[in-house]
């Protein structure tokens, strides 16, 4: 199954049912003209906030690559790794598979995007580790699951996007964003067990 | 909930504390290094520029001529006894799809109602309640020769589900 093809099919059929909806609606009951005003309003408000997001986005991606280039990344995906053996049981202990793997899941957890290169040079030690048995699939699709639920302890982008437009407590959601974050880990794991069990 | 909510504003200043201190002892030039990040930034911010536009006007459109209202009066049977507002309903459905347009549904809900109101603090919740699933599976697995990756995005669109429940349950309860 080509997962792309469903990801752009998707944003196409989102996007121009969205616009179609709005005009028809705006014919229909003559609101044309509060609908252009409130897009034109609309696209000049998405550059003003995109402009409140260069500056976060600035400062949060140079403390990173502070972070990065200091080693205190490794340094603390080193720590990780105890809980990473626990969720990846076939992989080596001291292989590269599995020290990519903590890095990548502990740059998600903080809020960095090395999460993806990371991510991705995990998912090509894998294989060339464990091959492409269920032993290996059952490991890359660990991976994917723990990145695609993206349990986060500081949820960097949008509490840029908070700040930008202008809150007071950019920060409140932090909290409840990692515990949700969790719990979609956690649905994603189970469920792919579930999943396994069902098929046999 | 105090716990949750009030750990949040001093996440930032601690970063700000231990990284540039870490980096500064372990010899890295410190202000240079930063600027290098810094430009990152800056070209991540104008890529996400022209997902900022294209969500803002297609949720303009059904928000200003009022087919969001008719959207939510529609779904009212199912979104009232649940207490989930309409405006997040877009939110939902694109934020597995698309990182950079859910980030734009969610800056235009902010705007719209304020990022400190109620329904900005859920949308800005479920924003971070999960990444982006289709994005993560397709480009992770491009990268094996396994194509076996069905039960792997099944149970991610799983775990989406329990992440944006777990989210709405929280908000409820900060709502009290």
């Amino acid at each position: 199954m080509d997962v792309h093809w469903a990801y752009a099919f998707c944003m196409d059929l989102v996007w121009v049912f969205m616009v179609a909806a709005g005009s028809l609606t705006a014919f229909l009951t003559g609101r044309a003209q509060a609908m252009t005003s409130s897009v034109l309003d609309g696209v000049a408000q998405a550059i003003g906030v995109g402009i409140g997001l260069a500056g976060m986005f600035s400062l949060w991606m140079g403390v990173e690559r502070l972070a990065e280039e200091s080693g205190l990344v490794d340094m603390l995906s080193r720590y990780a790794r105890p809980v990473l053996k626990i969720l990846f049981p076939h992989l080596r202990p001291s292989g590269n598979a599995l020290s990519s793997a903590a890095g990548s899941v502990l740059s998600n957890v903080l809020g960095l995007s090395s999460a993806t290169p990371l991510g991705l040079k995990a998912m090509s030690e894998i294989e060339e580790e464990l091959g492409q048995g269920s032993r290996g699939v059952d490991s890359m699709s660990t991976l994917v699951i723990l990145n695609a639920a993206g349990f986060c302890l500081f949820p960097s982008t949008i509490i840029a996007l908070r700040a930008a437009s202008g809150s007071r407590v950019p920060a409140l959601i932090a909290g409840p964003c990692a515990a949700a974050g969790l719990a979609a880990t956690l649905g994603g794991l189970i469920a792919y067990r579930a999943l396994k069990k069902l098929e046999r | 909930m105090e716990v949750l909510t009030g750990i949040g504003p001093y996440l930032f200043p601690a970063v700000l504390l231990a990284v540039p201190i870490y980096a500064y002892r372990r010899g890295v030039p410190v202000y240079e290094t930063f600027l290098k990040g810094a430009g990152e930034g800056l070209r991540l911010a104008a890529e996400t520029l022209p997902y900022l536009v294209a969500v803002f006007a297609a949720v303009s459109c059904v928000r200003g001529s009022g087919a969001l209202d008719y959207l939510s009066s529609a779904l009212a049977w199912l979104l009232k006894p649940l207490g989930i507002p309409a405006d997040v309903v877009p939110l939902i459905v694109i934020r597995p799809v698309s990182g950079s347009a859910a980030l734009a549904v969610t800056g235009e809900i902010l705007r719209a109602h304020g990022p400190d109101s109620p329904v900005g603090i859920l949308a800005s919740i479920l924003q971070g309640a999960t990444d982006t699933t289709f994005f993560v599976v397709t480009i992770y697995f491009s990268r094996v020769k396994t194509r076996n990756s069905r039960r792997a995005l099944l149970a991610c669109l799983v775990g989406d589900a329990f992440g944006f429940l777990a989210g709405y349950i929280l908000w409820r309860a900060m709502a009290g």
